[in-house]
């Protein structure tokens, strides 16, 4: 069954184009991690298909109906991210029961050893805790509340390093145990990749591409040797990113569409050939210019 | 994980008992303007004076109605706040759609019309105590029934939740646009002195007396229903197209 699906999806504020186009779907039960830069709508395409906000035009489809002002899709979806607001005057342990009186799936014994677990205060409040408490507590309602479509909009916001493999663990532990949709936006894809089935890269405001971490993997290699035999051997190729160390060596990453015999061939030459991490792909992937940070600063 | 389904009143009968949590100091809030209105009563809201050759008579009235116009001031501003956009947050991190969100802020109105009414009414009845207390000399009083109260409190209602509607409409255009916060108040303000400096009857001035002046109780709310239905389907209609936590 597909969770969601979105043809041709457009979403503008005023004149400025945020999500352009956009097409793709969802399986059940799959965790897919939604990457991109800064700024190219993911939030926003997370916000459609929770019905927050909604579509200039395209067509979005979540549970098989439109998610604005659909209150199934309410009831079977939760977006959590860092603004997730709680009224002030409700104290943080009878937040989770009120979350529990909302979500049908919602699992009392496992919100309450969670909320034991990072040690937070019962009496307090949410407004008053730290950026980092905020988004583990917004964790907690929405791993909790068992929703079939679960959405985490950066959720590691503010987090330490501890918390988030923590988090990360439970929610692997939790989805094992309880299979469900997951959406999972962050700028950690190294963080992540062990967790995400499939990947859907965004980049201004259309899909780049959407396949598997496995396949993600495979797709692209590096080739590192002396800039006349790599540019040799990338000839015709599109140069996703290239790098030169000292006077005659370049690092090149290149689509994987080499015969093996290719490849070999390579090495011979002296050629070092590597696989290249999931989010070094994606930041090449994503990269406005050709080049890196190191452009800005070479005087031409 | 399998879906499951809920209907429109279920999910309004949860949300309305999460408003009343989530609203408490909406209610502490009242006690304290209802307080501040019985001390400003306790002055007395008029006097008479008279005297002969030796002797002087001093009549005060006491009355608590201030306490009712008090409420009706908490109750717009209460009615207002709750259309702001942190509340409409708070809906939207657990189930809800804009219908039941709009309803159950409705529900949780009329709640807060009736609480501050009954105490708006009953304040009256303790400044007569307060009076007897503090004050020397003699007390009298107007012995109303408990018919009287019970329909005082019920027409006390209506009002309280008439400026609720008015309120809640007011908010919502201001959360279409901020030009309204400005925009209302000129056009209150500037029709009473338009019409006035024209010499003719402010617009307004008709307006409220078609409410407050009928003396038929049925037609008072009658008027009072309508109008307030019509406050509220319009803010239902425009929250339904607005977008929430851009």
């Amino acid at each position: 069954m597909r969770v969601i699906e979105c043809t041709d999806l457009t979403k503008t504020y005023l004149r400025k184009i945020v999500l352009d186009k956009l097409s793709f779907s969802i399986e059940e039960n799959k965790i897919t991690g939604l990457i991109g830069r800064n700024g190219v709508g993911k939030t926003t395409l997370l916000k459609i298909i929770a019905g927050f906000i909604k579509e200039t035009s395209g067509q979005v489809k979540v549970f098989s109906e439109r998610p604005y002002n659909n209150l199934n899709v309410s009831l079977n979806s939760i977006f959590v991210d860092d603004q997730m607001s709680f009224p002030p005057a409700i104290p943080l342990s009878e937040i989770l029961t009120v979350a529990g009186n909302f979500y049908p799936n919602w699992d009392r014994e496992l919100a309450k050893r969670l909320f034991d677990y990072f040690s937070f205060d019962p009496k307090s409040y949410h407004n008053r805790l730290s950026k980092g408490k905020t988004s583990t507590f917004n964790m907690i309602i929405g791993l909790a509340s068992r929703c079939p479509l679960t959405i985490f909009d950066e959720p590691t916001t503010g987090m330490d390093a501890a918390v988030r493999k923590d988090f990360y663990r439970a929610l692997l532990k939790d989805y094992i145990a309880y299979p469900r949709t997951i959406i999972l936006s962050s700028h950690h894809l190294d963080e992540i990749e062990d967790l995400l089935e499939d990947v859907l890269l965004i980049k201004d405001g259309k899909k780049q591409f959407q396949m598997s971490i496995s396949e993600l993997k495979e797709w692209a290699i590096g080739l590192k040797g002396t800039t006349e035999e790599v540019l040799n051997l990338t000839d015709g190729k599109e140069i996703l990113f290239k790098e030169y160390f000292g006077v005659n060596t370049i690092y090149a990453v290149v689509k994987n569409d080499f015969s093996e015999f290719l490849l070999n061939k390579a090495r011979l030459v002296g050629v070092e050939i590597s696989s290249v991490q999931p989010s070094d792909l994606c930041v090449y992937l994503t990269s406005e210019t050709k080049g890196g940070i190191d452009d800005v600063f070479n005087k031409h | 994980m399998s879906l499951t389904s809920i209907n429109l009143w279920e999910t309004v009968k949860k949300q309305y008992f999460f408003k009343l949590k989530a609203n408490i100091d909406a209610f502490s809030s009242l006690i304290g303007i209802q307080l501040l209105a019985l001390l400003f009563s306790f002055g007395g809201v008029g006097s008479v004076g008279m005297g002969g050759g030796n002797f002087s008579i001093n009549i005060k009235y006491y009355s608590a109605d201030l306490v009712i116009g008090f409420t009706l001031l908490w109750a717009f501003v209460t009615a207002i706040t709750i259309t702001t956009k942190p509340y409409r947050n708070h809906d939207f991190t657990f189930v809800t759609n804009r219908l039941s969100s709009s309803l159950s802020n409705i529900l949780f109105l009329l709640t807060a019309s009736i609480v501050g009414s009954i105490t708006a009414i009953l304040a009256g009845n303790l400044l007569k105590i307060l009076a007897h207390i503090l004050l020397d000399g003699q007390i009298y009083s107007i012995n109303t029934g408990i018919q009287e109260l019970v329909m005082g409190v019920c027409v006390t209602i209506f009002y309280v939740f008439f400026v609720t509607s008015i309120g809640y409409f007011i908010g919502t255009l201001v959360q279409i646009s901020k030009l309204f916060i400005i925009l209302i108040p000129v056009l209150f303000f500037g029709t009473l002195f338009l019409d006035a400096s024209m010499q003719k009857e402010p617009f307004l001035v008709n307006v409220f007396t078609f409410y407050t002046m009928e003396s038929a109780l049925s037609l008072f709310i009658i008027k009072v229903i309508v109008t307030v239905a019509v406050f509220f389907t319009a803010a239902i209609s425009i929250l339904n197209r607005m977008e929430v936590r851009r």
